[in-house]
């Protein structure tokens, strides 16, 4: 991992994660006739002409790259999800559930298989819609660790891209936190109105959005 | 020790506070270079680095004066209380945090804590937004603001936005290996 040499960088780069997303499913219909591969992580196929079958991610782009099959997009990639989705993020404190790479899949089948989703266009653009709403509310959601005494943060439904973004900031600001409001820092001053109790350790855990 | 081969935290002990002599003392004329005797009388005011405050304050050989930027009269204390997000802690002591954490325990001074804690929350709210929205042309004026554990945070969060900015934007997918790309030395 990259990150293994400097604690300040993210555990992985986008790159990586990339890679991650590669190993998700997805439909594919071939235009070749092939017998199944086994590989390590199961076995796909057999491939037949004009039959749908499951493959990887990786392996549909490969087999994309060479004219051997139509990537079929799979079904929280079109636009009435998409809408949904959107209007629901727009509306909702909470985040909607998407795939958990879902960055990461837009981008691949954006490049390598264009011609396979439908509108492509409004697609992307609401995906990045929904991206952007998506990061307002975590910039937002983040402002509120500085209110109260907070130990650790719930990131329901956050992607993998997502997560790894916030990481390093969220971490290295939850441990000057922390730093400053142990107990040997604030003792015995009750005149701090919004102290925890010390017998417990675990301080309340925060939802990101949570007003 | 978990901290010991960290360097923040040897730097930070660097900073200087100033402290008062208690005893008379030769041969350390170098803190108070005043006059040549090379030596320090009783009462005489001198600026140490922290590292040292600490053990000869421990030997009850000098008295700690709280850092200005501590003090419960400052001005520090009246501007962070204003707006603390704009206040200029790095010329003051770089080590802000470290130090007052520090500093504490040894003053017995209970209010630098919570003041420590109060000034970090407003300013962490700052060091969000201008982490996620400044672009790097003017991140360096801002940049002068903060403290060094401040400039971390800010690092941390900038980078880690570039580089997803940088990934989306597309661009080659391979790299090459730099062995690759050399050429072969003629013999």
């Amino acid at each position: 991992m990259a990150g293994a040499s400097e604690p300040q960088a993210s555990a992985f780069s986008a790159a990586e994660l990339e890679f991650l997303a590669e190993d998700e499913m997805i439909e594919i219909v071939p235009n070749l006739r092939m017998d199944p591969l086994n590989f390590i992580s199961g076995d796909f196929g057999p491939f037949r002409p004009q039959i749908a079958t499951q493959v990887p991610l990786w392996l549909a782009v490969a087999l994309k790259k060479r004219g051997k099959c139509t990537i079929r997009a799979p079904e929280w990639m079109s636009v009435d999800k998409l809408a949904q989705v959107l209007e629901a993020e727009r509306d909702s404190e909470k985040f909607q559930h998407l795939p958990f790479h879902y960055v990461e899949i837009a981008r691949l089948l954006f490049d390598y298989a264009r011609e396979d989703i439908p509108d492509i266009y409004m697609v992307r653009s609401l995906i990045e819609d929904i991206k952007d709403v998506r990061f307002h509310k975590i910039g937002t959601g983040l402002e509120i660790i500085s209110r109260e005494r907070t130990y650790a943060l719930r990131l329901k439904n956050l992607s993998a891209m997502e997560a790894n973004i916030v990481r390093p900031f969220v971490t290295r600001a939850l441990e000057t936190f922390y730093k400053l409001s142990s107990s040997e820092m604030i003792q015995e001053s009750d005149h701090i109105p919004n102290r925890q109790p010390q017998a417990t350790n675990r301080g309340p855990r925060r939802q990101l959005k949570d007003r | 020790m978990a901290k010991y081969y960290d360097i923040d935290d040897i730097l930070a002990e660097e900073e200087l506070v100033p402290s008062v002599f208690q005893h008379a003392a030769n041969e350390v004329g170098l803190f108070d270079s005043s006059d040549d005797t090379n030596k320090v009388e009783a009462g005489s005011r001198v600026e140490l680095p922290f590292w040292l405050v600490r053990e000869l304050y421990l030997r009850q050989l000098i008295s700690i004066r709280v850092p200005p930027c501590f003090d419960r009269e400052s001005k520090t204390r009246e501007e962070i209380g204003a707006d603390a997000a704009h206040v200029d802690l790095r010329s003051r002591c770089l080590y802000f945090y470290e130090v007052g954490c520090k500093i504490a325990p040894l003053v017995g001074d209970k209010t630098i804590g919570p003041f420590l804690l109060v000034a970090f929350r407003t300013r962490y709210k700052e060091v969000l937004i201008k982490a996620h929205t400044l672009t790097p042309a003017v991140a360096p004026k801002y940049l002068t603001l903060l403290t060094n554990e401040e400039a971390k945070l800010y690092e941390a969060g900038q980078s880690s936005i570039t580089a997803f900015k940088k990934w989306r934007m597309g661009g080659p997918r391979f790299q090459m290996a730099p062995v690759l790309g050399r050429k072969r030395k003629p013999t």
